[in-house]
């Protein structure tokens, strides 16, 4: 007996009924055709739980938990029946407490040999045990022997309570990565258990529904796939178990190429609307943005797949959803289980209210609701994950929109009877034709909506459009022919045979099953995986930076850009785009000061230090002197003989992360200090004019306007290879400020402003994006200014390339060359510190932080030795050798 | 409403509305209905109503899915239970 009723209530004949494995009743041959189906199985489960380490798909506790249920499998399978859910729901007990505590494989060694005491081992079990003490008691209150209302009623309070400390994570730090999976877990899956349990659809018991609420893969997964309890309990080994353990495998197996077709999409695809400079790349942004969905359909593939090697034959979550020929067919064939939820809870039971009204305001009101409700649900998960709702136009607009779409569709459909057939008929070209066009038009008016949906702003969403104008004959045929390409697919596997995914799962409705070709195809697609790569490397050296690019969960260059861009508008990274949940985000206080160290100014300058501040940035402290400068007290006329350089650069020449004696220039100076490369001078002193977010063209006007003012010997102009990509929000902010250039400035300011046609009314996104042209033309003449003012003046001027912490975005390589060409045909003397961090392997390691890329203590320690190196030569050429020969003197 | 009609009375209005110009021998009482598309959500709801105005039963929300109206028998055996 499978079920064992939790309440005293009546559960009826509803039971759960389990297929008999059939090796009991075959002979010895059958049962070796057995037990070879079952080791298939295992070598294909094992290959894919390589393939998902080897690629680190998603997370590190992904990569256990497949372990985990590996493992897990093998014993689940070879238990008898009747403890096979039991044991389930154990695993996911067990899933929970390790993956939430991230109870690793060092946390275990550590407390065995001593390293960690119980109590800190103990401790590692908080926040899964919280999780599990606060399911249960969620379970535990909709069994209570009290009437049903009274127990949605306390479940709503209960819920209420829980959102509310969720809000308020920050009041209990050791559980607080708990809440998200929590949220997961429970805020929909309560209202689903809730429903079935009022209607008694399924049989209800402990094990179900601690198996259904903590189901195994939902500790990796905040965003997981809705299931319906009674689908849950209905397909539980509804057939004999290779069909459903070799689809779970097939679709874990897809779930994993759809994971690794989304990191080339987020990778490589022309996602940075900053960037965008043709119609060609507004199509392949669009498209990228759209494809990005693959990560969720991937992820949920996985997650169902992984759900069928324990019995539970579900249907599959989503269905050739690029190839919808109509807007009804998308909603249906997209997040399938989402559909079926709101059906079930909203749309079906608004519809029986409201038919008397008659059918096409019943559907009308039904779906409009439907997705009202969709909305709303979105936002509360949105908060269950991020800890704030999500209520923006943007985001209830594109729901409503998408209510439009698929009620003119259904109106249509159900006033106009589609063609039925009880037997599968032939279908003409011209149906597939026809099929195709429509599925062609949907996907591209899905590409807008997605991008639209996608875009931070409203701004953002106008600028990709502006971008597009305008466009070329070829690009015209390169969009028409991917959308001929969507067209022959869908007329080729277009074709749904089904057009809703209720009772997907009986084998009634499905296609003959074949084992052993879906096993050999998985088997070899996994191996492919794992070895391929390193062949390919191998043969074509080129593809291993983006092999690399494509291992493990790294930020793409449109990501890495908006942080920077987030870092110089100081936004909250909060705003990043829905996807980008899983990202880490700043800690509070990390840049706290950031406020109070920058003042505003009303000259072309912008901004400046506030003198004698001291604060936090880069969560380290932070000093500013008396002359405003981020760096030690310095008197303003220069001291005799004293060689005086002023260093212009950003944030991160400023030393935003490092304390005030690690910034590369302090060690430097230092080090003449101790060293005295030119006998002439008995002190070296760098005066720091470096400001966050100064641009080249900010920082020659500095020089101009405050650093001759210190009467320095040299000037050093640092440039890295972002530089560029910054380059426009110094004379946005100016045109939306109205502030003007001084004279010099002026002539080159305002004819780029001209032939770029922006002005400060524009959207801020939309100036970026036109100015872009025209960065390396300002870059041009930044350098030439900075080489005859200083030529002018009699002070030496240098250019130091400084390199990025990390070039995950690899660009490093070719903006690095473009921009020390500019300096050096601008005649000035450049110095590549870009060596520098050749000797770290890990380059990510010189970031302070995931959410800060600017450079640790060690990163500015191996800057300055670099720098030390090559600036002595160049500025004391003759008086070091003979120091050197001094000090070699015995 | 004899029992006996019940069978015969969803099939002609299935037939009339859904599959005009098939053969009504091809359409069994076993013929799965929404589990191949047959019947869509919405056909669902359209059949519901008709259940409901031609056997004076009302049925639940819960009720208008696959178990009870995925072929001619379920239906048959829903609309008795209903009535009982």
């Amino acid at each position: 007996m499978l079920t064992k009723t939790l309440t005293s209530e009546p559960v009826g004949e509803i039971k759960a009924v389990v297929v008999e494995p059939s090796v009991a009743r075959c002979t010895p041959r059958s049962r070796f055709a057995a037990l070879a189906t079952f080791l298939a199985i295992v070598a294909q489960f094992g290959l894919i739980v390589m393939v998902v380490g080897y690629w680190q798909l998603e997370s590190l506790p992904l990569a256990r938990l497949m372990a985990l249920a590996f493992a897990g499998f093998v014993i689940h399978h070879l238990l008898p029946v009747r403890f096979r859910l039991p044991f389930f729901a154990m695993l996911s007990l067990v899933a929970v407490i390790t993956g939430v505590g991230h109870f690793g494989p060092n946390i275990w060694r550590s407390w065995l040999i001593g390293k960690m005491t119980t109590t800190g081992f103990l401790y590692h079990l908080l926040p899964g045990s919280t999780l599990i003490g606060i399911g249960l008691g969620l379970i535990g209150l909709c069994h209570l022997p009290i009437r049903f209302a009274a127990r949605v009623g306390l479940v709503a309070v209960a819920g209420a309570g829980l959102a509310f400390l969720r809000g308020h994570s920050q009041w209990f730090p050791d559980v607080s990565e708990m809440w998200v999976i929590l949220g997961s877990m429970f805020m929909f899956r309560l209202m689903i258990y809730l429903y079935d349990l009022k209607h008694r659809t399924a049989p209800f018991s402990l094990a179900h529904a601690v198996s259904y609420f903590f189901l195994l893969p939902n500790v990796c997964f905040p965003l997981f796939p809705v299931v319906d309890y009674k689908t849950f309990c209905s397909t539980y080994y509804n057939e004999d178990w290779p069909p459903i353990y070799q689809t779970g495998l097939k679709w874990i197996f897809r779930g994993v190429i759809q994971l690794l077709l989304y990191r080339i999409i987020y990778q490589f695809a022309p996602l940075d609307v900053y960037k965008l400079t043709s119609a060609l790349d507004v199509a392949g942004c669009m498209l990228g943005m759209y494809l990005l969905y693959l990560r969720i359909s991937g992820t949920f593939h996985l997650i169902v797949g992984l759900l069928h090697m324990f019995g539970f034959n579900l249907p599959e979550t989503h269905h050739l959803y690029l190839l919808a020929s109509s807007f009804t067919d998308f909603w249906r064939r997209i997040n399938i289980y989402w559909k079926d939820f709101v059906m079930k809870l909203f749309f079906y039971p608004m519809h029986f209210k409201l038919r008397r009204m008659g059918t096409v305001w019943a559907l009308s009101l039904a779906t409009l609701g439907t997705f009202l409700a969709t909305w709303l649900l979105h936002s509360w998960q949105w908060f269950w994950i991020r800890g704030m709702p999500l209520f923006n136009w943007k985001d209830f607009s594109f729901w409503m929109i998408l209510a439009v779409l698929v009620l003119v569709t259904a109106i249509y459909e159900t006033t106009r009877v589609r063609k039925r057939t009880l037997t599968p008929s032939r279908v003409t070209l011209r149906q597939r034709l026809i099929l195709g066009l429509q599925a062609a038009g949907v996907f591209s008016l899905m590409c807008i909506l997605w991008a639209y949906w996608s875009c931070q702003s409203w701004a953002e969403f106008e600028t990709l459009i502006d971008a597009a104008s305008r466009p070329t004959f070829r690009e015209m045929m390169i969009v028409l022919g991917t959308l001929l390409l969507v067209c022959v697919c869908a007329m080729l596997w277009g074709r749904s045979s089904r057009e809703t995914s209720e009772g997907r799962s009986t084998p009634a409705t499905r296609a003959p099953f074949h084992f052993w070709p879906s096993a050999a195809t998985v088997a070899i697609g996994a191996l492919c995986l794992l070895i391929l790569p390193s062949i390919a490397t191998r043969v074509i050296p080129r593809l291993k930076p983006v092999i690399a690019r494509l291992h493990g969960d790294t930020l793409n260059a449109r990501d890495m850009a908006q942080q920077r861009r987030g870092y110089y508008e100081e936004l909250d990274v909060g705003g990043m785009d829905n996807w980008q949940w899983h990202n880490a985000e700043e800690p509070e206080g990390w840049s706290r000061g950031k406020k109070a160290f920058y003042r505003e100014r009303s000259d072309f300058l912008l901004k400046d230090l506030a003198p004698s501040m001291s604060t936090v940035l880069g969560g380290t402290p932070c000093t500013s002197n008396s002359l405003g400068l981020r760096d030690r007290e310095y008197q303003r006329a220069k001291p005799a003989k004293t060689y005086r350089i002023v260093l212009l650069g950003a944030s991160n020449d400023m030393g935003t992360g490092v304390k005030d004696d690690q910034t590369y220039e302090n060690l430097v100076e230092d080090r003449l200090n101790a060293r005295v490369p030119d006998a002439r001078y008995s002190r070296y002193e760098i005066l720091n004019l470096s400001v966050a977010a100064d641009t080249i063209l900010q920082r020659v006007l500095r020089l101009e306007e405050e650093g001759f003012g210190f009467q320095p010997d040299a000037a050093i102009l640092s440039v890295t290879a972002v530089d560029e990509q910054v380059m426009a929000s110094h004379i946005r902010k100016a045109l939306i400020q109205g502030v003007e250039p001084p004279p010099g400035y002026r002539e080159v300011v305002e004819s780029v402003v001209h032939r770029a046609r922006v002005n400060g009314k524009m959207p801020a996104v939309m100036i970026d994006r036109r100015l872009q042209p025209y960065f390396t033309e300002l870059c041009k003449w930044s350098f030439q200014r900075f080489a005859q003012e200083c030529t002018q003046r009699g002070v030496r001027p240098l250019v130091i390339y400084r390199p990025m912490p990390a070039d995950f975005s690899g660009m490093e390589s070719a903006a690095r060359r473009q921009i020390i060409g500019l300096a050096r045909n601008a005649g000035l003397e450049v110095l590549d510190l870009s060596p520098a961090f050749d000797s770290v392997a890990d380059r990510s390691s010189l970031m302070l932080a995931k959410w800060d890329d600017h450079t640790t203590a060690l990163g500015h320690r191996l800057l300055a030795d670099m720098l030390y190196e090559g600036v002595v030569p160049l500025l004391f050429a003759s008086q070091s050798t003979q120091q050197v020969s001094h000090l070699e003197k015995p | 409403m004899n029992p006996q009609e019940i069978k015969p009375t969803v099939k002609t209005f299935i037939l009339n509305e859904y599959l005009p110009g098939e053969d009504p021998a091809a359409f069994t009482d076993t013929t799965p209905l929404m589990t191949t598309g047959i019947l869509d959500s919405i056909a669902v709801l359209k059949v519901v109503t008709f259940l409901e105005n031609q056997f004076g039963i009302t049925i639940e929300p819960h009720e208008a899915v696959v178990e009870n109206l995925n072929t001619l028998s379920d239906i048959e055996r829903f609309v008795m239970s209903k009535k009982a």
